[in-house]
């Protein structure tokens, strides 16, 4: 959502005196940055469930076949195809959709890798399992709000209430302590991504941190407003409801200002961004992340969304426009991290509800659920397809049912591989990636 | 209630006369009071009339309480249901300007925020409104530049809002709209050579989040569980396909030829017998409809099956308390409205005036919950509609021009990202609520980012666009102070007035002396300043947007 700033609304950037910083919110751990670099993790959600088999798809021709024969009217055309060369070989070849040139360069520079066949899982599934009924899976498969839980939760078949950032944060509570704004930060709202049991997101606007006009410095009162709304939201609420929207307030008063002089100082990037609401959001983690020493932040994890994925119709017309702002971003962002000097601390990386059915309805496709996604940053060891690419053939081994891939690679292996490098214990990885343990690599060895 | 500036362009929906030369917007009287009140009737406080109606309508604006005071609830909620519907589309209708485009989204809500504001079928519309967000069309994508069939979506809801539950699920399955929006316009049989399959867009999430839900339910909404404590699923990936192939066929109405359709977004969508699958479908409870059928004997019979389902009664009930009641009903308020879902007393089930009744009537609505957890957060835009009504907000020009409410609100009708609506009915943020098992859909659509831009977009609609401003262009939608400015010398009356218009005068001690320095600290030659800092001091606080 874009903000306009109205006349009511004043910018940070005008005041704000050095005392602030200590209404922040701290974790009550005392204790020094036991990190001393930088690290820094960005989830770009694909909602609707990306149909990544017509972003990665083989080329050499007995593998192009198998696909072009399953995908019918929807295959990309195999000359179209944007050769890339891994260093590692299953003996086929691949290519990117055309509108992904971005990634096809992201690729091939060694900054992007490509996670084949990824989904969520309780433990490895066979094509026998999942039809006998025996295999234990993750429950509501193909329903999009259970999906994203998933891959934002890891909660397999159990009940969860907090995602895998969020177990991050509270996991690196300690060792962040130090920091002036929280670890999670959305630039897409709520999300059960960042959600902890202690530690809590925070949400920005592309614009910056949102304010209160009333209680700015240019509205007749406003300090004094602002200290009446101080004392309100401070009040013992009896009712839950009205305590978990007085938290917000609270949060949301006591970093707006900070951010948002902050955001003031942050450099002019010579990089452009897409104009795309994607580009945007990349773009203030950009900014964000370029002043971040004024928040001592040592580790950050932001989550941004796109939306548009569900490409039950008209899939050809708009999956162009949906991969090009995707590559388009993730390139543009990538840039801003050479730019800033913090490529080789960043690594951006996507998720999405599920892969979409090989098969067809006439002119889109319907809901899948392993899929291929992308890793970049200077971090990922790159120009390589990590875990196993499936068969793309209707009715063959990878497939369940109707053209839906049995995913090879869990999201679990795939988060705690991230969390792995962003600092968390390799003893406290199961807490991140609770089905981990179920699947014979723990790292898939990408970053 | 207002009389609409539109009012003769409109016919059914307006009141009398009236015009732009009013200074003051004319009241109709007051309904005289009824000679037999309902035996049995309740004296109504100020403070439990405000609460009803901030429950069951757009917020009460002046007079409504005294209203609801004579005809009693059940009186009220009976008128309401008898009212007629405010149409969207005559809206549209009666404008100038295109309908695709800026215009015709701006206009459509322009409807939206109109009749919240001046009609009389406000439990309609608030209804219309819950089931939007059931039922979830958006101009968010391919409906963009559809204002038309939008407006024509809601008029349905509307239209449907106090009918029978078959009868709606009807009317939304083949309405084009949701065709366009979740691709069962144009879904064709099999064609197995080509791995064509029917497309199962509409059959999974109209079952999901339309009808049933992903798990067998109990009467009281409670999950259902099998011998070995596990959930039970509704549906499996064989009854999607079943529902999928019985969806095929269908295009706009008033086409002549399947792949050349008219594009009339205004009228059913219609079948083609040619298009439709025939061979036998699995559908929901093990039940078979056989092959060779038509496509409107297979919709009939797949939608009766759906209606049949026990789930839809708790299913539906609970989202409904929802959006009017509470976030967390307990499992016998959800019982007994369910119970009235499945027999409304004269042996019909699925009629939703009934069950709109009883979800407003019920003990649990009417007496708010001990124990801190009851109510709901009042959806951040319904916020600022009732700040409207209080204070019979209106523009110089006669029109209610605010195109992008979800910039500020996070939401907007008929605009939701998704089919799964700005918020989840089972949205809990991470702790306390989450920890104690509850949920707070509106939380969804409330952080650090949106606490600020709400609170920003209300205080501009108080200090700023109210009657007494001078320089505001002709179609800021302002408030109408005038009345207030008299009471700014004593700012204890001032506070306390302020408060029965939005709350029946109900606020906590604390937020009034936190008040009332406030509005103390104000010269008393600024009556404005004070009038709008007593506004600004309930309608931004916490209590203002809890109804508990």
């Amino acid at each position: 959502m874009i903000n306009r700033r109205r006349f009511l609304n004043i910018s940070g950037r005008t005041m704000l005196g050095a005392g602030l910083a200590s209404l922040l919110p701290r974790q009550l751990v005392a204790a020094d940055n036991s990190f001393s670099d930088y690290k820094c993790l960005v989830n770009i959600f694909l909602y609707g469930g990306n149909d990544s088999f017509n972003l990665v798809v083989p080329t050499s021709n007995a593998e192009y076949n198998v696909y072009a024969a399953s995908r019918q009217n929807l295959a990309v055309e195999q000359l179209d195809l944007l050769a890339i060369n891994p260093d590692n070989s299953d003996g086929a070849t691949y290519g990117f959709h055309p509108s992904a040139g971005a990634l096809q360069s992201l690729f091939e520079a060694g900054d992007a890798a490509v996670i084949a066949n990824v989904g969520p899982l309780v433990a490895p599934v066979t094509k026998e399992q999942y039809l006998s009924g025996a295999a234990s899976l993750p429950p509501q498969l193909f329903s999009h709000n259970d999906q994203q839980a998933q891959w934002q939760s890891l909660k397999g078949d159990a009940s969860l209430a907090t995602g895998w950032a969020g177990r991050i944060a509270d996991q690196l509570a300690a060792e962040t302590a130090d920091q002036l704004l929280a670890l999670n930060t959305s630039t897409f709202g709520t999300n059960l991504f960042q959600a902890g049991a202690v530690s809590i997101p925070y949400s920005v606007s592309t614009t910056g941190a949102n304010t209160y006009g009333a209680f700015g410095a240019e509205a007749a009162l406003g300090a004094e407003r602002r200290a009446a709304f101080e004392s309100h939201i401070d009040s013992e609420f009896g009712n839950v409801h009205a305590r978990a929207l007085a938290a917000v307030h609270k949060r949301s008063l006591a970093s707006a200002d900070l951010v948002n002089q902050a955001l003031a100082q942050a450099p002019d990037l010579a990089t452009v961004f897409p104009a795309s609401f994607l580009g945007a959001q990349l773009n203030i983690i950009a900014r964000l992340i370029a002043v971040r020493d004024r928040f001592e932040m040592c580790r950050q994890i932001f989550f941004v969304g796109a939306g548009g994925f569900d490409t039950h119709d008209d899939q050809n017309e708009l999956q162009p426009g949906l991969l090009s702002d995707v590559a388009d971003s993730i390139q543009a962002f990538q840039l801003a991290m050479v730019e800033l000097g913090v490529n080789d601390d960043v690594v951006s990386f996507t998720h999405s509800d599920f892969g979409r059915t090989l098969t067809s309805n006439g002119d889109g496709t319907d809901h899948g659920w392993g899929g291929h996604q992308i890793v970049t940053g200077g971090p990922v060891n790159g120009r390589q397809i990590y875990g196993q690419m499936p068969i793309l053939e209707i009715g063959g081994d990878d497939d369940a049912t109707g053209g839906r891939i049995i995913p090879t690679t869990s999201v679990d292996q795939y988060a705690g591989t991230l969390a792995e490098w962003f600092g968390v214990d390799t003893s406290a990885l199961d807490i991140i990636a609770p089905s981990l343990s179920n699947f014979t690599t723990s790292n898939l060895g990408f970053v | 209630m207002f009389v609409s500036l539109f009012a003769l362009a409109l016919g059914a929906c307006g009141g009398g006369g009236g015009g732009e030369s009013s200074p003051a917007t004319p009241q109709i009287p007051a309904p005289p009071p009824s000679p037999d009140p309902p035996s049995g009737e309740i004296d109504i406080s100020l403070a439990e009339g405000a609460r009803f109606l901030r429950q069951a309508s757009f917020g009460p604006a002046e007079g409504d309480v005294v209203s609801l005071q004579t005809t009693g609830y059940e009186g009220w909620i009976d008128n309401q249901i008898n009212a007629p519907a405010s149409s969207q589309l005559q809206h549209l209708a009666a404008l100038p300007l295109p309908e695709n485009g800026a215009e015709g989204r701006r206009n459509r809500l322009e409807a939206f925020f109109k009749y919240a504001l001046e009609n009389d079928d406000q439990l309609r519309q608030r209804m219309a409104f819950a089931l939007s967000e059931i039922m979830v069309v958006s101009d968010q994508g391919a409906l963009a530049n559809r204002a038309g069939g939008l407006a024509s979506y809601y008029d349905m809801l509307s239209e449907h809002a106090f009918g029978n539950f078959r009868d709606l699920i009807g009317a939304v399955t083949l309405h084009p709209a949701m065709g366009v929006y979740l691709s069962m316009l144009g879904n064709e049989k099999p064609d197995a050579a080509r791995n064509i399959r029917p497309d199962e867009n509409y059959a999974r999430e109209s079952l999901q989040l339309f009808t049933i839900g992903t798990v067998e339910l109990n009467l009281d909404g409670t999950p259902r569980l099998d011998s070995a404590g596990q959930l039970i699923p509704t549906y499996d990936q064989t009854i999607i396909e079943g529902f999928a192939h019985v969806y095929t066929g269908w295009t706009f109405g008033g086409s002549v030829r399947f792949n050349r359709p008219s594009r009339d977004y205004l009228v059913p969508m219609q079948a083609f017998s040619s298009f439709h699958d025939t061979s036998e479908k699995k559908l929901l409870n093990g039940v078979v409809i056989p092959a060779g059928q038509t496509p409107e004997q297979d919709l009939t019979d797949a939608l009766d099956n759906i209606f049949a389902h026990q789930n839809v009664a708790p299913f539906i009930s609970r989202r409904l308390i929802q959006r009017f009641i509470s976030a967390n009903p307990s499992p016998s308020y959800v019982e007994r409205v369910a119970t009235v879902f499945n027999d409304n007393g004269f042996g019909v089930r699925g009629d939703l005036g009934a069950v709109i009744k009883a979800i407003l009537l019920d003990v649990e609505a009417r007496t708010p919950v001990a124990g801190g957890i009851g109510g709901k957060l009042v959806e951040p835009l319904l916020r600022l509609v009732s700040l409207w009504r209080a204070f019979d907000a209106s523009a110089p020009n006669g029109r209610y021009i605010y195109p992008q409410p979800n910039n500020d609100f996070g939401q907007a009708p008929l605009r939701s990202p998704s089919v799964f609506n700005f918020f989840s009915p089972d949205y809990a943020p991470a702790g306390e609520l989450s920890d104690q098992g509850l949920v707070s859909p509106e939380m969804q659509i409330t952080n650090e980012t949106t606490t600020a831009s709400v609170n920003d977009y209300l205080a501009l609609s108080i200090y700023i666009r109210n009657s007494n401003a001078t320089t505001l262009g002709n179609q800021a939608i302002r408030i109408d102070i005038a009345p207030y400015l008299a009471l700014s010398g004593d700012p204890e009356v001032l506070l306390q007035r302020m408060a029965e218009k939005l709350t029946g005068g109900v606020i906590s001690s604390e937020l009034e002396a936190e008040a009332l320095a406030m509005i103390n600290t104000i010269p008393q030659d600024q009556p404005a300043f004070r009038v709008t800092e007593a506004i600004h001091q309930i309608v931004s606080s916490v209590e203002y947007a809890l109804i508990e």
